[in-house]
């Protein structure tokens, strides 16, 4: 079957681009690494900045998205996309099953996936005390004293959740000042048990059973922080490996598009986290869904015109 | 649906157990436990006659997650005869899982 576009990610962008797609009459539909996902909004405690929705949790909030492109017909494929390739007329998408699905064009919004540390210990102890998951996992250190690592949105609303649990929590950050909104930081400011260690970077993550210690480097000197659990919130990386020789992308990897979606690659689109742009947000994802459609039928409409 | 269960019901459900049980240690708050729940669902009917799936709340079963120092959820740990074998700690493919099933059947 050739489709008039596949969308690749079941996150904000990939729900919002099958709710317009479905509404433009195309042939469509949203291929998802993680059944019944819907990105990494699931992962949030609490969404503060998505209009009309305000203190909604962010599981919920991604299950009324994917809710509303279910009600419209959405038809959801589960698929690791290995790779795309330029055929005639569209694109070949490669799985890591060896499938291969056939579309006119593609919109590319698997997002990005929590960067790691990459420092010693790290992968050792992941499981035993290194999360990537405050709301998965904070609850196993309750009454405990935990670092949280970063200075994003992401980094600060994971400390303020970890601090009504754990007895003690030291938020982490290599530089001086915070890049989280600044309702965050206020709010982790007249938090009683956060502590914040600024201009420190994480150097080793000690453990015997499990994490003991996190060691950070302040000045070229060493310090030791007593540690439970050790939650990583350093940003993320996209998930953009199977475009790479397809696409243009920046330095960092993430796709080069602006607002319309466009790609340096014909009949290919970014939306959401995985493009070039200055907010990564809910409210700019789906708003990149809905222009990587209205993109694609300029696209086809133009093809056909050919 | 696995049977969940707590303290009380552990001996029986999986110490004394014929079949090997796969133990899913999950937690209210956690996304991936709950995008896992129709997984283990469909595998508990797929493997009904070879393995018994149960759930069990880190939230309340806190002596159970301290005696098999539970810190990652989910964290599904297989047993047999009572014994653990097996553990993976975090989210799980549906091949992975089945791959730990098979696994404990040729042991």
């Amino acid at each position: 079957m050739m489709y008039d576009t596949l969308i690749i990610g079941s996150g904000p962008a990939g729900l919002t681009a099958a709710i317009y797609a479905s509404r433009a009459g195309l042939q469509y539909a949203v291929i998802e690494r993680e059944p019944m996902g819907t990105g990494q909004i699931a992962y949030t405690e609490r969404v503060d900045n998505y209009p009309g929705f305000y203190g909604i949790d962010g599981f919920s909030l991604g299950e009324k998205l994917r809710e509303h492109a279910e009600t419209l017909g959405t038809a959801f494929l589960e698929h690791e996309v290995t790779g795309l390739k330029s055929v005639q007329n569209g694109w070949q998408i490669l799985t890591a099953a060896g499938d291969v699905l056939e579309s006119r064009t593609v919109i590319c919004a698997s997002g990005a996936s929590p960067k790691r540390l990459e420092i010693s210990g790290e992968s050792e102890w992941t499981g035993r005390g290194v999360s990537y998951c405050a709301l998965c996992d904070g609850a196993f250190f309750t009454g405990k004293r935990v670092a949280v690592i970063g200075g994003g949105n992401t980094a600060l609303s994971d400390a303020l959740y970890l601090a009504k649990l754990a007895e003690k929590v030291y938020l982490i950050h290599r530089r001086d000042v915070f890049r989280a909104d600044h309702a965050l930081i206020e709010q982790a400011a007249h938090t009683d048990n956060i502590e914040l260690v600024l201009q420190a970077i994480p150097v080793e993550i000690q453990g015997t059973d499990s994490v003991t210690a996190l060691i950070v480097s302040r000045n070229g000197n060493k310090h030791l922080i007593p540690a439970d659990g050790v939650f990583v919130a350093v940003g993320s990386v996209p998930n953009t490996a199977y475009v790479r020789e397809i696409a243009e992308l920046d330095s960092i990897g993430y796709i080069i598009a602006p607002e319309s979606g466009e790609t340096s690659a014909k009949g290919l689109f970014a939306a959401g986290d995985i493009r070039t742009k200055q907010v990564r947000q809910v409210v700019t994802a789906t708003a990149d869904g809905a222009n990587a459609i209205a993109s694609v039928q300029a696209y086809i409409q133009k093809a056909a015109a050919v | 649906m696995p049977l969940k269960i707590g303290k009380a019901e552990f001996a029986e459900a999986v110490e004394q157990s014929e079949l090997p049980v796969l133990a899913d240690f999950y937690s209210d708050s956690c996304i991936p436990c709950k995008r896992m729940s129709p997984v283990l669902s469909q595998l508990e009917s797929d493997y009904a006659e070879k393995l018994k799936i149960v759930k069990i709340n880190t939230n309340f079963e806190k002596e159970l997650t301290e005696q098999f120092q539970i810190q990652a959820a989910p964290t599904l740990i297989l047993f047999d005869k009572g014994k653990e074998i097996a553990r993976i700690r975090g989210a799980a493919k549906k091949e992975e899982i089945i791959a730990l099933i098979e696994q404990a059947n040729k042991e």
